[in-house]
């Protein structure tokens, strides 16, 4: 079937007429509750059964990431200021992130699924999506693996962590499923009771439809999941004005459009100040150590850059940025902290700043240089990798450059959100 | 009540050669031996090529965060808490 396009009168009929995929259910989708906080509650047994918060930071105005299961049943969300947590729940126990302590659980988990299949993809720290088909494991049973897994999970990693379990013919309903009964649910989602589940949901409880589709499909009089369902190809197709439209008539029958890779196309590293800093002087230090963290990730990844991002919000909420492509492939940190730099001067405000981000783009792993003629680009590049090595025997930032004086301890390590770039990255540490 | 802190310790420690595992039996902190009741997570993480083991351990009454390092095999405790918000 051709993704896209306009669709003859055949292929039409086709897409009005397909049916719920008949085909087994080979997917499974695998997601750790609260991922933080319970890997927290595995490491303090004390915290076990109280509300618990991993915050970005632990001062009032910090912003809470984690809540743990009874946190959220209590009311604690996501993206709430630590003081606002404390109001609605005094007896909440904030915590710091610890990035070390989830990449250690990640990896654990990874070793264990590999057990099952080749065929698994961690979508973020904290969930995995497993292809059981053409695999033995499979012969077990669906189900069986999926019990298996959870109770090897609690031996050989941790008693408190509970994981939720979607098993589906498609990845898309294998999350949905996995979203039926958190903390610890094993739910299938299949061409026998999709119809009566969908009756059970939401448009909003759909991974991808939050308040502004769910708009969109009101207007066009689809009201539930059910009615979703039994839109007609086109009229989704009218609803989204895009190829989504046929996307999401193939993902509500089950049928895979979701099991896509997407490459690496940049590398960057933020900061959210904890104090209001708004001169080029005072801020260029924190530019200058957001760099050499961005400069020593892609570089050991292999890759080299032909461009230069920087990103300001500030702290009255508005923001502002700026990329730059060069001509010139970029590898030394030096070379991208002169372009960033130049890109700050640039800002037309002068407002004290929130956040302060920098990313490299245009990527590519050549390992042929382009020779300049100033620059002796091979000695260069042997300077550089020098630096990184001593900062890899000895720590990061054992060897910095002087323009970082003064931001020491800021830029610390986080673990990125909902994303998998940065997994490929402590496997290349393993 | 969370106490970050960072100071060397003294800690006891079995080592099972059949089942390969080793088991924190007792720290001893500040002149009282406490007994070791359970192991919450083991993990691991390097400063350069220096490896670090972390334990996270908890006795009948407080938990602790204990970090061996593998270059000295020195100890240090570097988290004391008993499970109440600060």
């Amino acid at each position: 079937m051709e993704a896209g396009g306009d669709f003859g009168w055949t292929a039409k009929l086709i897409m009005d007429n397909l049916s719920f995929n008949p085909k087994p259910s080979t997917i499974m989708h695998l997601d750790l509750n609260s991922c933080f906080a319970t890997i927290e509650q595995q490491a303090n047994p004390f915290l076990r059964g109280k509300p618990v918060a991993v915050a970005a930071y632990t001062t009032p105005s910090g912003c809470i990431i984690a809540p743990s299961v009874e946190a959220k049943r209590l009311g604690i969300k996501v993206g709430m200021r630590v003081k606002e947590g404390k109001l609605l729940c005094p007896e909440l126990v904030i915590l710091p992130p610890d990035p070390w302590k989830y990449r250690n659980v990640h990896l654990a988990l990874r070793k264990i699924l590999s057990d099952y299949t080749n065929d698994f993809t961690p979508k973020s720290i904290d969930e995995f999506v497993l292809n059981l088909e053409g695999y033995p494991a499979y012969q077990k049973g669906m189900f069986e693996v999926a019990k298996e897994i959870k109770a090897r999970i609690k031996k050989e990693i941790g008693e408190w962590l509970r994981i939720s379990v979607g098993i589906a013919p498609n990845r898309f309903l294998a999350k949905t499923g996995a979203g039926l009964h958190k903390p610890d649910g094993l739910d299938e989602i299949n061409k026998d009771n999709f119809v009566r589940i969908y009756s059970g949901l939401a448009l909003t409880d759909l991974c991808g439809i939050k308040i502004r589709n769910a708009v969109r499909l009101n207007s066009m009089g689809i009201y539930s999941v059910r009615d979703f369902y039994e839109a007609p190809f086109l009229k989704l197709k009218a609803v989204f004005e895009s190829i989504l439209g046929y996307y999401w008539y193939l993902r509500l029958r089950g049928w895979e459009i979701d099991d896509v890779v997407f490459g690496r196309r940049s590398y960057g590293n933020s900061y959210a100040l904890p104090k209001p800093l708004t001169t080029v002087e005072e801020l260029s230090p924190i530019l200058s150590k957001l760099v050499a963290k961005t400069g020593r990730r892609f570089r050991r990844a292999g890759y080299k850059a032909q461009g230069v991002h920087l990103a300001i919000v500030y702290r009255d909420g508005s923001f502002w940025h700026k990329g730059v492509t060069t001509l010139k492939i970029l590898f030394d940190s030096r070379d991208i902290y002169k372009i960033a730099f130049k890109l700050l001067i640039r800002s037309p405000y002068k407002k004290p700043v929130r956040e302060l981000a920098v990313s490299v783009f245009n990527l590519s792993d050549d390992s042929s240089l382009q020779l300049e003629l100033f620059d002796d680009m091979e000695r260069k590049e042997k300077i550089v990798r020098a630096i990184d090595r001593v900062n890899e025997h000895w720590g990061d930032f054992v060897i910095t450059p002087a323009r970082m004086m003064g931001a020491k301890d800021v830029v610390i390590d986080r673990v990125a959100f909902g994303g998998v770039k940065e997994l490929e990255e402590i496997t290349l540490l393993g | 009540m969370i106490e970050k802190l960072s100071v060397p310790v003294s800690v006891g420690l079995k080592y099972d050669h059949t089942r390969r595992k080793i088991e924190i039996k007792w720290v001893l902190w500040e002149g009282k031996v406490h007994p070791i009741a359970k192991v919450g997570l083991h993990h691991t993480f390097r400063t350069g090529r220096s490896l670090y083991h972390v334990f996270s351990v908890a006795s009948k009454s407080l938990f602790f965060r204990l970090v061996l390092d593998t270059d000295s095999l020195h100890w240090r405790l570097e988290e004391i808490s008993d499970g109440l918000p600060s």
